[in-house]
């Protein structure tokens, strides 16, 4: 009796085992893809890393790849983009982060055996200043910590990587062979047979005398005129994210000396669109005049030098304006209106944007606004905002977006219908206006206000 | 997008300056000839409600829109 029970619980474990082998053997022929060669670039010459990841990757049991699932260990990804081998971009979709490890599941649209894609990711706070704290005649010190393998889900046959950084003058590195260094760049790998999920660190510390600058609050705001005009308005703060100063600034030392405040921010440019005119460059102080435009050949460059050059920590803010032509954003079939604008637009090269708001002012009497915008953003509610002649108030559509980078400059539509004949609400309010002023007149001229009555009438 | 147009102004902002001088003269002209005549009118007996309503119309649309075009031009988009 005993014996026979024994058995049979025998039997079920064997059998639970043999489910479970299978399972796993179904699970294995299922996802064995394989990363047969892996080519990295970092680009570290600015404050953002930059990174460019050829994969070549293929299934083991000779299926068709669908999905790809990519793993980045980077702590603030601003950017991700994907192309396959013929530079067509591949559909992809952010998961939900596990224990604060972010992936990206890539659906190709060809399945086939071997897929060699090209993923771009752009990170804003990647690189730390090292030392935090420098004089104001050091050059400043930088170190990058990232991972030396690809951090990825697949085993990966070959990797290399390629690193290029501002400038020869590198500190340390991590040196694991084989790598080569030659000037500005660092070549690590080939490493072979890597594992998954393998995360070995690497440390760059070099110099880069970049400015480290970063916009903390963006606030864009676009007034549409259907009298032919978009006036856009820039009121930006940003601050110094590099090495901090140490000690006092010497206004002597920074003009006699070359090399002082080589990480400062002392201008730097601003593109606007070919068609801006009525540039204005102010704070709260008024005009600043160190400021020059120059109009090049298909946009617009503006040199911008703020009132006292940038060191680390160090804030500024200001307001940037420009008007824009109609003709250049606006589409427009019957009451159909349609805006097409740059959600963000240049600030300067290699700009990070912590926080973007819009605000996109619609005439008055606008009606069904829709918004489609390249990427996610979160929208805030709507809501009125009274300027010159507007009696209900004119309809504002704004919206926010947090970690921008010049790869997020591209165009949102915005769709809403306006009645033409709402254009003469203006100029008709101002006629009544002046019109109620003449009836009082005639009113006011019959009136007697004699206080003895007339002797005598004609 | 392809059945839109690009939008632009019905009043072509270059004749912006021109329209508001020539509609603000106007409008000035309508406004003179209200005032010398409600001021030299000889007496309240006439019947003169109709002639002054209608000039100040015309005075007050002059104007209005003489004022809408002089804020164009100098760059307040209404």
């Amino acid at each position: 009796m005993y014996v026979s029970k024994f058995e049979a619980s025998m039997a079920t474990n064997f059998v639970i085992y043999l489910a479970l082998g299978a399972l796993l053997c179904l699970a294995t022929a299922n996802g064995e893809i394989v990363n047969t060669n892996v080519e990295r670039t970092l680009d570290l010459t600015s404050q953002l890393v930059k990174t460019t990841t050829k994969i070549s990757a293929e299934d083991s049991a000779g299926k068709p790849i669908v999905e790809y699932v990519f793993f980045t260990s980077e702590p603030s990804l601003a950017y991700i983009d994907v192309k396959d081998a013929s530079d067509k971009s591949v559909p992809f979709k952010r998961n939900e982060p596990v224990k604060g490890e972010q992936s990206f599941t890539f659906t190709f649209p060809r399945a086939a055996a071997k897929q060699t894609f090209i993923v771009e990711t752009v990170a804003s706070k990647g690189i730390r200043p090292h030392p935090e704290e420098i004089r104001q005649n050091d050059k400043q010190f930088v170190k990058y910590t990232g991972n030396l393998h690809l951090y990825s889900k697949y085993r990966t046959n070959s990797q290399k990587t390629n690193v290029k950084l501002s400038s020869s003058n590198i500190l340390s590195h991590t040196q694991v062979k084989p790598f080569s260094v030659s000037s500005n760049k660092i070549t690590l790998g080939p490493y072979e047979n890597v594992e998954a999920f393998s995360q070995e660190p690497l440390v760059i510390h070099y110099e880069n005398s970049a400015p480290f600058v970063t916009v903390n609050t963006l606030e864009r705001t676009l007034e549409i005129s259907h009298w032919g005009n978009i006036a856009v308005q820039e009121s930006i703060q940003m601050t110094h994210t590099g090495a901090k100063l140490k000690g006092s600034f010497s206004r002597y030392d920074f003009q006699k000396e070359g090399r002082s405040g080589l990480a400062a921010l002392k201008s730097y440019k601003t593109y606007l669109p070919a068609s801006a005119s009525g540039v204005y460059y102010r704070d709260t102080n008024g005009n600043i005049s160190t400021s020059n435009m120059n109009a090049v050949r298909d946009f617009i460059e503006l040199e911008l030098r703020p009132r006292f050059p940038l060191f680390g920590g160090w804030k500024t803010q200001y307001t940037l304006g420009y008007n824009v032509p109609s003709y250049e954003y606006m589409f427009n079939d019957g009451n159909k209106y349609q805006l097409k604008m740059h959600l963000i637009d240049h600030i300067y090269d290699n700009m990070a944007i912590d926080e973007a708001t819009i605000k996109i002012i619609l005439p008055e009497g606008s009606s069904d606004i829709r918004l489609s915008t390249p990427y996610s953003i979160s929208r805030l509610p709507n809501e009125l905002v009274h300027t010159y002649l507007d009696t209900i108030g004119r309809p504002v559509v704004s919206f926010s977006k947090s970690n921008l980078v010049e790869s997020h400059i591209s165009d949102f539509t915005l769709h809403y219908s306006f009645s033409k004949t709402s254009m003469l609400q203006e100029p008709l309010l101002v006629s009544g206006f002046i019109y109620i002023i003449f009836l009082f007149t005639i009113v006011f001229l019959r009136l007697d206000f004699s206080i003895t009555s007339h002797a005598h009438k004609e | 997008m392809d059945v839109m147009q690009r939008y632009v102004s019905p009043v072509n902002p270059a004749v912006f300056p021109h329209l508001a001088t020539v509609l603000l003269v106007i409008g000035t002209f309508f406004t003179a000839w209200f005032f010398i005549f409600v001021v030299s009118r000889k007496s309240s007996k006439e019947s003169t409600l109709i002639k002054e309503l209608l000039i100040s119309l015309c005075a007050s649309i002059f104007l209005g829109f003489g004022i809408v075009f002089l804020l164009l031009t100098v760059g307040i988009y209404v």
